[in-house]
């Protein structure tokens, strides 16, 4: 490609619509499908009601949300466009009205269930982003975007917040959902781990699998403390027989060896002995029954949460965990055989970006839990003083709104985080450009981690090799490269998997029903 | 400590305020000094993990405890046993909150009165008015043998009221838990009993909203505000819905400036019969 060619692609790579259309991207997604689905999950809000002898049980179904552009209320009750420019001018909110369909459904005791009210609610106000699909200035031209006083050159990108221009950092994890083995030393020891970030509707838990001294495997998960033996483990997934255990770990015979090692220290051999000794360690000195049904919730509850899915039987999912667990294991051994190194946590195809909409997603989530407790507080108060139960009267608009905004003006994150949003940098217009395109790590910078600030090299092409602020965040803070590509994940997992299925990929879970034994 | 004055005692020229002094621009005298900093604080917090913040929020009177409530937190690190101990703790903490009836009354109306003012989109002047009201109900004695609903339904409407910025009767009681019964004696209560003197709302205060509803332009708002003027000089708002002659007086204007609505739709968003937009309409019309 002759140098002409080149500049004009590069030139392509920097028009106004590109600076910050990962950003769009993602709010846009959020917006169109992210909101609906943290919406289904949450699908309904159980109440007490019921509870007490004769009384039918009431919920409230969740039903289809709807957003529109930002308008504002004035104090006199009208109810406005707003344009970005007004809202940094007034220091309010751009904002704008977010309906939901709920339905407050009594009875399924004794009496049939009908539904006592259902109406279309405003339920909260969303901040919107500038010039993202919502926003009230897309599809203008210069001309008209200069009459409304906005700079037809300006990116877009951030969000106004109480007048206040404030960007959401992209932040840089580790891949969630994937095996990562490492060298770790205990006692003075090396030993070897093999990690997951397990990931599902906002809930994070992590699978440690580690090869202790004495070469046993050991597996730790959320809720319970310390560690349970891989055989245990296993057995109470449903992967019963030495056979099937040894070679659903591996077919190498030093695998096998060292996997037999570890049956021979088993202390249990049934599925049901299994889950007796997990009830042991989850709930120790409680009623028997109560240990089998807590290592069950365990099990399905804590245990490698990504491998749910909507649609694929429990049974299903848990031989699936099982499977899993034996992968986890082979990367152990196969670290211990020095058949493979350690993964890399800084190769970048270990990491994912945390973009705008993925960050709004998670506040959507909690701001929606809090204002689903707060309508069944409501909904209590109002059934025990033997009210109407209406949606307009339950529902409180502030509590979402609140949610939304206060962690974007401040930038306190939910799970802790802070200085995920912060001010646009307004000292020039290539700061603007850069800081749209800045991305964090959220490993501390009062760390050395010398080798998280080295540039890698599979940032080629991705991140910028220069640009980087000097002092403690060096390395830690990076920028985009110009011609950057962030690809997305997928809309529709169940498609995928059965185009796989369809092109001759077998015992993908809910497509095809595993067959564990015949192979 | 002077610091009101706008002259300078010696010179009789402008005074400005810098900092902390209040300073003559002419002959540099100071006349005041302020011994409170309240220029932005010099350090930095940003590498340390301890909460800079001295202060809580400003007192309120949104609140059974002006906000001055103390809770119990929660931390991740805590034994299973510490975190049930504090469960019972912050059941106990909360149960102590409100020691009477009346404090767990007062709690209750303000969460109460706290959703009806988000459900109407109402500004904090009206929500701090309308527990203000509540909370001098409730001091005379008020709420004996009427409902609490009613009372914040009507502290709610009369807090609107008072700030000038008026709902109508089916709008406030609309979006409560209240019954109409309920919200007239609370009203007529209040009205009586706390001697709060609010005059009819004036029509214009109706107008921007009801405007905005039926989507009609700033011209024929503005004309509808002038219609709205006429009629209380001329005496035809007196004795009449103050809702519904702002429907007329926007319906009048729309006609003028032909923008397109019908009678029907002016009342409906008023809350009014057709009637009662004719009859102000032919009035302004004579």
């Amino acid at each position: 490609m002759n140098r002409s060619d080149r500049r004009v692609i590069s030139r392509e790579y920097f028009s106004d619509d590109r600076l910050a259309e990962h950003h769009f991207r993602s709010f846009n997604n959020f917006l169109m499908r992210g909101m609906q689905e943290v919406v289904d999950e949450k699908a309904t809000i159980d109440t007490d009601i019921g509870d007490k002898e004769g009384q039918e049980p009431v919920y409230v179904e969740l039903g289809d949300i709807r957003i529109l552009t930002p308008r504002v209320r004035e104090a006199d009750g009208s109810e406005e466009l707003l344009y970005p420019q007004e809202a940094r001018l007034r220091n309010i909110t751009y904002a704008a009205p977010v309906f939901m369909e709920m339905s407050i459904i009594r009875g399924g005791e004794e009496e049939p269930e009908t539904v006592v009210d259902s109406t279309e609610t405003k339920v909260g106000r969303m901040p919107i982003m500038v010039g993202s699909e919502k926003c009230n200035i897309t599809g203008f031209n210069d001309q008209e975007l200069i009459e409304i006083g906005e700079d037809p050159v300006d990116p877009g990108g951030y969000f106004i917040v109480n007048g206040s221009e404030r960007v959401l950092m992209t932040s840089e994890d580790l891949a969630p959902n994937k095996i990562l083995a490492e060298y770790d030393t205990k006692y003075g020891d090396e030993i070897q781990v093999a990690k997951t970030f397990s990931q599902r509707r906002g809930y994070r838990a992590l699978v440690l699998c580690e090869r202790n001294r004495s070469g046993l495997l050991e597996v730790s998960f959320p809720s319970v403390s310390g560690s349970v033996d891989f055989i245990t483990l296993v057995r109470a997934l449903g992967l019963e027989s030495d056979e099937e255990i040894v070679h659903r770990v591996s077919d190498d015979p030093e695998i096998v060896k060292f996997m037999l090692e570890n049956l021979e220290e088993a202390d249990v051999q049934t599925q049901e002995e299994a889950i007796e000794k997990l009830g042991k360690r989850v709930a120790s000195g409680q009623g028997k029954n109560y240990q089998l049904k807590r290592a069950n919730y365990v099990i399905d509850r804590y245990l490698l949460p990504h491998l749910h899915e909507d649609g694929v039987e429990e049974e299903d999912v848990r031989i699936n965990k099982a499977f899993y667990l034996c992968r986890m294991a082979e990367a152990c051994f196969e670290l211990a055989l020095k058949r493979r190194e350690s993964d890399d946590k800084d190769h970048y195809a270990n990491k994912r970006l945390k973009v705008s909409g993925d960050l709004m997603k998670d506040l959507f989530r909690t701001a929606l839990n809090k204002l689903a407790r707060d309508v069944k507080y409501q909904l209590e108060r109002a059934n025990m003083r033997n009210r109407n139960l209406t949606v307009n009267t339950v529902v409180r608009s502030d509590v979402l709104t609140e949610r939304l905004e206060h962690p974007i003006a401040t930038g306190n994150w939910v799970g802790g985080r802070s200085g995920v949003s912060q001010l646009v940098d307004r000292t020039d217009y290539m700061g603007v450009l850069s800081h749209l395109r800045r991305l964090r790590s959220p490993l501390s910078r009062s760390q050395p981690h010398f080798e998280a600030r080295d540039l890698h090299a599979t940032q080629w092409g991705r991140i910028c090799p220069s640009e980087t602020p000097e002092g403690p965040n060096c390395g830690l803070v990076k920028n985009f490269a110009q011609a950057m590509e962030l690809s997305q994940n997928i809309e529709d997992e169940q498609s995928l998997k059965r185009e796989l299925a369809s092109m001759g990929v077998e015992g993908i879970p809910g497509v095809n029903r595993t067959t564990p034994a015949d192979d | 400590m002077s610091t009101t004055r706008h002259t300078c005692p010696e010179c009789d020229s402008l005074v400005r305020k810098q900092n902390r002094e209040s300073v003559c621009t002419q002959c540099g005298l100071i006349i005041a000094e302020d011994n409170l900093d309240r220029g932005p604080e010099w350090r930095s917090f940003d590498d340390d993990a301890s909460d800079p913040k001295r202060t809580g929020a400003p007192l309120t009177p949104t609140r059974h405890d002006r906000g001055l409530s103390t809770r119990i937190g929660r931390s991740r690190s805590t034994s299973p046993r510490r975190r049930r101990r504090m469960a019972r703790l912050r059941q106990q903490h909360r149960r102590s909150q409100t020691r009477t009836k009346r404090e767990r009354n007062q709690r209750n109306a303000f969460i109460d009165i706290r959703q009806h003012i988000s459900a109407l989109s109402l500004p904090k002047v009206v929500h701090e008015t309308a527990c203000k009201l509540f909370r001098q109900a409730q001091n005379a004695e008020l709420l004996q043998g009427r409902s609490i609903e009613g009372f914040t339904a009507a502290c709610v409407y009369a807090a609107c009221r008072m700030v000038s910025i008026s709902r109508t009767k089916t709008e406030v009681v609309g979006h409560t838990k209240a019954t109409d019964n309920e919200f007239d004696a609370a009203f007529k209560a209040l009205n009586r009993e706390l001697d709060i003197a609010l005059g009819p709302p004036a029509p214009a205060e109706f107008i921007p909203r009801y405007a905005s509803q039926l989507g009609l332009s700033a011209a024929t708002e503005s004309r509808a505000h002038e219609f709205a003027i006429d009629c209380r000089e001329r005496g035809i708002s007196n004795g009449k819905n103050p809702s519904g002659v702002a429907a007329a007086c926007l319906y009048t204007a729309a006609l003028e400036l032909s923008d397109e609505i019908t009678q029907k739709d002016a009342a409906s968003v008023a809350d009014v019969s057709p009637v009662t937009v004719r009859n102000t309409y032919s009035a302004l019309q004579s």
